[in-house]
C-alpha cells in the first residue's frame, strides 16, 4: 500500500509525494526526495546518524514511519543554517573541527540544534551531553565536539 | 587553519558510498551461509530468478561463464565446495529495489552439509602449545624466533613472572557501512566505492575476478570511516560480478548487521608469558601467542608474525623465544584494525611488566625506563633502533603521574601504558603536482578517510615545502585510471609516504622554474595575493609568464614517488616463519587515572594524558583529534568492546546495542602532549600518527585498575563483570 | 515483509481495524522502537500495523494520588514533567534510563509495558510503585495490576484485539530505580532494582528486572525493609534476600553468580537513593 504524505521540508512549501505505507522517513528523505545529506547509519535507532528534526523535536528518522508524520515540518541538515541556532551550531562544529569522517556530523548538528531548543538556552553542557549520548561518533573521540557545545552555549545569542 | 572538508561535511554535503545511485540500477544483495562449516551440495536459485523484480542471480556455477578463468581459484567470488564461516557469502541476487532483492535472496536454497564448527581457540587446543603441532590442519601459521640462553635465565633468574592474558574480537565500527557501484560495459570494469585504497581494491578485485587490472577502474567517493575495515576488496567483486552478469549497474551495500556478522577484524588471542628477572633485570622473556585468524586462508597471514614482535615490548631483552600460531576457525578472516592487534599485545606486556615491577617493589615507570629501547639499542631480532621517543615520553608520565598523585582524590588508579609501533612503513606511493598561474593542484589516488592525512596532511606539507598559504593548495583524488599510484591510507603512512613525494615533486617542479627562470640559483614560490611568483634573489616572476601554451589550462606538471625503506633483520634468529622489520620506532605513553566501583567493578576513567612521539607536528589540530579519536576507540577495547560468537558460529551481538562502542558520556578529559624531535621518515622528520594512540589504551587502564585494586585483569574487554571477578567479588 | 499502516483517530476505530480478520494478522504500534525492528527482521510478521499515535492517549494526568499515563505519551514528556518528577522520582529515574533523548521522544510507556522485553527498565519500577493497567477491547474495560499484566518475557495478559489505554501509578514521593550496565550510556541493564515506599500500610516495594522470567517483586525482601526509614543491617539483611530469592539467567550481558552479586549492591544503593529528598535523610 501507498498513499500520500506531505511534508513541510526546511522552510519550503508543504510537497506532497506518495510513499509506501512502511516506509521510513529516512528513506523518504533520501531516496525519493533526494536529499541525501541526512545520513544512514544502523538503521536500528542506536547511532543517531540519521537524526532529524520533526516539528522541532530530534527525531530518529530510520524509526519513524513516514507517513506516520504526515503533515509535520521537518528539518533536515541541509536546512538546518536557516534556523539561527542550527547555524550557530553548524559554525561551531566547523570552528572547533568536530568532525573527521564527517558521517556522524549532520546527525550530530541537527541534534544539538533540537536539544538546545527542547532544553533552552541556560542548558548546562551536561544536560546537553545527556542529550546527545545516542549520536555515536568513531572518529573524533567527541572531545573536539564537546568543545564545539562550549562554543554553542558561549556563544552570543 | 580549518580543515578544507569541514563545511562541506557541516552542511551534509559530501557524498560518500552509501550515497551513490546512478539511473537504471540494481539493488545487490548477498546470500549468507546458514552454517559456520559444511560443504555445499547444491545452490538452487530457481526461485529466486523467477521472484519479482529479478534480473540476475548468480552462484558458483555461474562463475565460470561470467569471468575469464572463472576468476581466482585460490579465492573464488563464492567457495566452490567448503563454506568457513556462517553468512559467508555463497551466492548473489540483483533485483529492481533492495526489498525485490532481499526477499529473493532468501528464496535461494543453499543445500549445504553442517559440520561442527571450529569457534573456540581453548576448547580446541585445551593445552596449547602441548597439544598443538604446525602440522594441525587448523594452524595456518607457525613462527618462531629466539636468541641467546633462555634456559639459562630462567634457570639462574631471581623471580619467574608468569601470566597468561585472553583478549577478545572488536569489530571496526566505522559509522559508514561498506557500499559500492558497480557498471560493466564493453570490457570495462568500473566501481565507485568508499575505499582507503582504490589501488588496493583494483588489485585485489582484479585478481578475484581473473581480470586484467588495467580493465578495472576504481573510483573513491568521501569514506565514512575505515579503521582498516576499507583496506581491502571486500563487496566490489560481488557488485562488479552482478553488474557483468545483468548488464546494468548494481548498487550494493552493507547494513550494519552484515558488518558486524561478515566484517574482518580483529579475533581473540591467548598470549602467555614468562619474564625472567635477575637483580632487578630483566634477563629474559618467553612470549607464545595462540591467534584466531578467522577463515584466513594458509600463507596469507600477516597477523601472526607481525604481531609478535610487539609481545617482547619495547625492551632491551637479553634472551628470548616467541612462538605463535595462527589458527584456522570459522569467523569472518582476520582484517587490519587501526594497528591489528596492537592494543592486545601491549594490553598483555605492558599489564604483565607492570605487575612485575610492583611485584619487586619497583616504581613501575622506573622499571620501564631501565629497559626501554633508546636510539642505537638493538631489537630482538637485532635491528638497530632508530630515532625513538620512549624514555623522554616516560619521563612526562612519570611527572604526570606524581602530579596526579598530589591532587587527585584517595584510591583513585593511576596507571602507564607504553605503545610501541612502526609507523610510516615501506609501502609505496605517487603525486602528480599541477602548477597553474594560482594555485597548486596535488594529485594522489586517495581519498579522505576522517583523519585529515589527505584534505589537511598533504596541504600541510605543501605549505611547509613551498610557503604557500593554504588556500592555494588543492589536493584532488581522480580514479585508478589517470591517478598515480598508492598503495593505500593505512599503516600510518599516508603523509610520510605522499609528503615525501610531494617533496619530491616539488624538488622537480622548482628546478623546471629556475631554468625556465634562467635563475642563477634556486628559486621559491609566492603568492601576492592575486597570483603565483617564482622568486629568485629579488627578481619575481608570474608563474604565468613561465608556462608553455599547453600547460595554461593543466598546469605545469611535475611527479614525485617515494618507496620507503624499512630496517633489516637478522634472519638467523628467525627459526620458523615470516617477521618483519620496523620503519619509524614510535612510541606512546598514556597516563590513565581512574575510579574502581568495589562493589560491581564498574571502572570509571577520570583523567587521561596522552604522549605522543611524533617527530614533528604538521598541523596542531589534526595532532590533537587524531590523539583524542585514538584514545576513545582504545577505551571501547579496553572497557566495553567485544565481539561475541555462539558455539555454532553466529555472532551473538551485531548490532550496536550490545557491541559497545563508547558514547560521548564515557569520554575523560585528555591531555595530549606532542613529543617532537625524535625525528622520522615522514616530510620535515615528521612520522605516521593514525594507528599509535590507540595502543597504549587497555594496557594504561588495566594497570590503573591494578593500582586502584591490586587486582589484575588478565582478559580484554574491563567489564565491570571481569573486574568483580577479579576483585574475589564472585 | 511489506505491511499496511492504519492510523486510526479514535479508540473504537482502531479496536475494529485491530480485529478486522480481512487483510491479515495486524499489529498495534505505539513509539515502534522496539516492534519495528521486529518487523525488520521478521521476529514479529504483520501485514497491518495499526499505528495508535492518533488516539487522544499521548497525555497525562492526576488523579487524586495517582497519576495516569496515556499508553502513547512518549517517555521524554513524563520524564521533563516537573510534578512527576517530584512525586515518582524513582518512575524518571526508569525513564531517563531508557535509550538516547531522540528514543525517547518516540518511546512510551505502554509500547515498553506491551512489547514486555525481559531487560525493560521500566517494568520494575512499575512493579514497584504498584502500577494498574487499563486495558480496552470492544468488550470494554479492565484494569490489571502489572504484576499480573507481565507474564513472562515478550508475553503479556493482553487479550486479542485488546489496547493498553493508560497507566495508572500511585504517587511515591520515596521511590528509586538504579541499574548496573556495561557501559553506562544507552546499554540495556544486566539488572535493575526498584524501590518504592507507600504510604498505605504495605509499606516498602522492591522489584528486580533482569531476572525470569520476567522483572519480579520480591516480598521476602520487602518484609524485612519494614520500617519507614531502615537501618543499615535491616537494608542489608533485605538486599541479601532479594539476592537469594530472585533466579537469575546467564546470557551473553552477564552471569547468574554476577547478576546475583548485584542484586543486594543495587538493593542497598536503591534504598539509599528513595530515602535522599526525604527531609532529615
Amino acid at each position: 500500500m501507498t498513499g500520500p504524505l506531505t511534508l513541510a521540508i526546511n522552510g519550503a512549501h508543504p510537497r506532497t509525494v506518495d510513499v509506501p505505507d512502511d516506509e521510513r522517513l529516512l528513506d523518504t528523505l533520501r531516496w525519493r526526495l533526494g536529499m541525501k545529506g541526512t545520513k544512514e547509519g544502523c538503521r536500528t535507532g542506536d547511532c543517531g546518524a540519521c537524526t532529524v528534526l520533526v516539528d522541532g523535536e530530534t527525531t530518529l528518522s530510520c524509526l519513524t514511519l513516514s507517513r506516520e508524520v504526515d503533515g509535520s515540518k521537518v528539518t533536515t541538515i541541509e536546512g538546518i543554517a536557516d534556523d539561527p541556532e542550527g547555524r550557530k551550531v553548524q559554525a561551531a562544529f566547523e570552528a572547533e573541527e568536530a568532525l573527521q569522517c564527517g558521517y556522524c556530523t549532520p546527525g550530530f548538528i541537527v541534534a544539538l540544534t533540537g536539544v538546545r531548543r527542547e532544553l533552552g538556552p541556560e542548558a548546562s553542557t551536561a544536560a546537553l551531553v545527556d542529550g546527545l549520548q545516542g549520536n555515536l561518533c568513531r572518529c573524533t573521540g567527541y572531545l573536539a565536539i564537546l568543545r564545539a557545545v562550549e562554543r554553542v552555549r558561549e556563544a552570543p545569542r | 587553519m580549518t580543515r578544507s572538508d569541514a563545511a562541506l561535511k557541516s552542511r551534509g554535503g559530501a557524498e560518500y558510498g552509501l550515497d551513490l545511485e546512478t539511473h537504471g540500477m540494481l539493488h545487490g544483495v548477498l546470500v549468507p551461509s546458514p552454517v559456520a562449516s559444511g560443504v555445499l551440495r547444491s545452490i538452487d536459485l530457481s526461485a529466486a530468478r523467477t521472484a519479482p523484480g529479478v534480473v540476475v542471480a548468480v552462484g558458483p556455477a555461474e562463475l565460470a561463464a561470467l569471468l575469464p578463468n572463472g576468476g581466482d581459484a585460490e579465492r573464488p567470488v563464492f567457495p566452490r565446495s567448503r563454506v568457513m564461516y556462517r553468512n559467508q557469502p555463497v551466492a548473489a541476487v540483483a533485483a529492481r529495489t533492495l526489498a525485490e532483492a532481499r526477499a529473493a535472496a532468501r528464496l535461494v536454497r543453499v543445500d549445504v552439509t553442517n559440520e561442527p564448527p571450529l569457534i573456540d581457540l581453548e576448547e580446541r587446543f585445551p593445552e596449547w602449545p602441548a597439544s598443538l603441532t604446525s602440522h594441525d590442519p587448523a594452524v595456518v601459521a607457525h613462527v618462531v624466533a629466539r636468541h641467546g640462553d633462555l634456559a639459562a635465565a630462567f634457570r639462574t633468574a631471581d623471580l619467574v613472572h608468569s601470566e597468561t592474558y585472553r583478549t577478545s574480537g572488536i569489530e571496526h565500527v566505522a559509522l559508514e557501512p561498506h557500499a559500492c557501484l558497480a557498471v560493466v560495459r564493453d570490457g570495462t570494469w568500473h566501481v565507485t566505492t568508499t575505499t582507503q585504497t582504490p589501488f588496493g581494491v583494483r588489485e585485489d578485485a582484479a585478481e578475484i575476478l581473473g581480470i586484467p587490472q588495467e580493465s578495472l577502474v576504481v573510483e573513491g567517493t568521501w569514506v565514512g570511516g575505515g579503521f582498516g575495515s576499507k583496506g581491502a576488496a571486500f563487496l566490489e567483486p560481488y557488485a562488479l560480478l552482478l553488474a557483468a552478469a545483468a548488464g546494468r549497474p548494481v548498487r550494493l551495500a552493507f547494513g550494519y548487521r552484515d558488518e558486524f556478522q561478515v566484517g574482518r577484524s580483529t579475533l581473540p588471542a591467548v598470549i602467555r608469558l614468562d619474564t625472567a628477572v635477575r637483580n632487578g633485570t630483566i634477563t629474559a622473556r618467553r612470549v607464545r601467542l595462540l591467534l584466531d585468524t578467522g577463515a584466513s586462508l594458509p600463507g596469507r597471514d600477516f597477523a601472526t608474525g607481525y604481531s609478535i614482535g610487539f609481545l617482547l615490548g619495547p625492551y632491551r631483552i637479553p634472551a628470548f623465544e616467541m612462538e605463535g600460531y595462527a589458527i584456522r576457525t570459522n569467523k569472518p578472516p582476520f582484517g587490519p584494525h587501526r594497528a591489528p592487534f596492537a592494543p592486545q599485545c601491549v594490553f598483555a606486556i605492558d599489564s604483565h611488566t607492570d605487575g612485575l615491577a610492583r611485584r619487586l617493589g619497583v616504581d613501575p615507570v622506573e622499571f620501564r625506563l631501565r629497559h626501554v629501547w633508546r636510539e642505537g639499542d638493538r631489537t630482538p631480532l637485532d635491528q638497530p633502533v632508530g630515532p625513538f621517543g620512549a624514555a623522554a615520553a616516560l619521563e612526562l608520565a612519570h611527572a604526570k603521574v606524581a602530579a596526579w598523585r598530589r591532587t587527585l582524590p584517595a584510591g583513585t588508579g593511576i596507571g602507564v601504558g607504553i605503545g610501541f609501533w612502526s609507523t610510516s612503513t615501506g609501502a609505496g606511493g605517487e603525486v602528480r603536482l599541477r602548477l597553474t598561474a594560482t594555485e597548486l593542484v596535488v594529485e594522489q589516488a586517495e581519498h579522505e578517510i576522517g583523519s585529515g592525512s589527505i584534505v589537511r596532511g598533504l596541504v600541510a606539507v605543501v605549505e611547509r615545502y613551498f610557503g604557500l598559504p593554504a588556500d592555494r593548495v588543492r589536493v584532488t583524488s581522480p580514479s585508478t585510471a589517470t591517478a598515480p599510484f598508492d598503495s593505500g591510507v593505512f599503516g600510518s603512512r599516508t603523509v610520510a609516504a605522499l609528503g615525501k613525494a610531494v617533496e619530491a615533486a616539488g624538488e622537480k617542479l622548482l628546478e623546471t622554474l629556475a631554468t625556465r627562470a634562467r635563475a642563477s640559483g634556486p628559486v621559491r614560490l609566492e603568492f601576492d595575493g592575486r597570483r603565483l611568483l617564482v622568486v629568485s634573489g629579488r627578481t619575481k616572476v608570474p608563474v604565468s609568464e613561465l608556462l608553455q601554451p599547453d600547460e595554461r589550462e593543466g598546469g605545469l606538471v611535475a611527479e614525485g614517488r617515494h618507496y620507503g625503506r624499512s630496517g633489516a633483520i637478522d634472519a638467523s634468529r628467525v627459526v620458523e616463519g615470516t617477521f618483519y622489520p620496523y620503519t619509524d620506532f614510535t612510541a606512546s605513553v598514556h597516563v590513565a587515572a581512574v575510579s574502581v566501583d568495589r562493589e560491581t567493578g564498574s571502572v570509571k576513567v577520570l583523567r587521561y594524558a596522552a604522549f605522543q612521539d611524533i617527530g614533528t607536528v604538521l598541523d596542531a589540530g589534526m595532532f590533537r583529534g587524531q590523539v583524542e579519536g585514538g584514545v576513545a576507540m582504545g577505551l571501547g577495547t579496553a572497557l566495553t568492546e567485544e565481539s561475541l560468537w555462539a558455539p555454532d558460529g553466529r555472532m551473538a551481538n551485531p548490532g550496536l546495542l550490545d557491541y559497545r562502542i563508547p558514547t560521548i558520556a564515557e569520554i575523560p578529559p585528555i591531555e595530549v602532549v606532542a613529543v617532537e624531535g625524535f625525528l622520522g621518515a615522514g616530510p620535515f622528520g615528521a612520522k605516521g600518527l593514525g594507528e599509535p594512540p590507540i595502543i597504549p589504551v587497555p594496557a594504561a587502564v588495566a594497570n590503573a585498575v591494578a593500582d586502584a585494586t591490586g587486582a589484575r585483569v588478565t582478559e580484554l574487554p574491563l567489564t565491570p563483570e571481569r573486574v568483580a571477578r577479579a576483585l574475589k567479588l564472585l | 515483509m511489506p505491511f499496511t499502516l492504519e492510523q486510526p483517530t479514535t479508540v473504537e476505530e482502531a479496536l475494529r481495524r485491530l480485529a478486522d480478520p480481512t487483510g491479515g494478522p495486524a499489529v498495534a504500534i505505539a513509539g515502534g522502537t522496539d516492534l519495528l525492528l521486529d518487523l525488520d527482521e521478521g521476529r514479529v510478521s504483520a501485514g497491518r500495523v495499526v499505528s495508535l499515535r492518533r488516539l487522544p492517549w499521548n497525555r497525562l494526568q492526576w488523579q487524586g494520588d495517582s497519576l495516569v499515563v496515556g499508553s502513547t505519551l512518549p517517555f521524554a514528556r513524563l520524564g521533563a514533567d516537573p510534578a512527576v518528577r517530584a512525586r515518582l522520582p524513582g518512575l524518571v529515574d526508569a525513564v531517563d534510563a531508557v535509550g538516547s533523548l531522540a528514543l525517547r521522544h518516540r518511546a512510551t510507556l505502554g509500547g515498553n509495558l506491551g512489547r514486555a522485553a525481559p531487560a525493560s527498565d521500566v517494568v520494575p519500577i512499575l512493579l514497584a510503585l504498584g502500577a494498574t493497567v487499563r486495558l480496552v477491547g470492544i468488550g470494554g474495560h479492565r484494569d490489571v495490576p502489572v504484576g499480573r499484566f507481565v507474564r513472562s518475557s515478550r508475553q503479556t495478559d493482553l487479550a486479542p484485539g485488546e489496547l493498553i489505554e493508560s497507566i495508572s501509578i500511585p504517587s511515591a514521593p520515596v521511590s528509586a530505580y538504579v541499574w548496573q550496565r556495561v557501559r553506562p550510556a544507552n546499554d540495556v541493564s544486566q539488572v535493575g532494582v526498584a524501590v518504592a515506599r507507600s504510604d498505605s500500610p504495605s509499606g516498602w516495594h522492591v522489584a528486580l528486572g533482569g531476572v525470569l522470567p520476567a522483572p519480579t517483586r520480591v516480598v521476602e525482601a520487602e518484609a524485612l525493609l519494614a520500617r519507614r526509614r531502615p537501618n543499615d543491617a535491616e537494608v542489608e539483611l533485605a538486599a541479601q534476600a532479594a539476592a537469594q530469592r530472585a533466579t537469575f539467567v546467564t546470557d551473553k550481558r552477564a552471569t547468574e553468580s554476577y547478576r546475583r552479586r548485584l542484586v543486594s549492591t543495587l538493593v542497598r544503593r536503591a534504598v539509599a537513593r528513595a530515602l535522599r529528598t526525604e527531609v532529615g535523610g
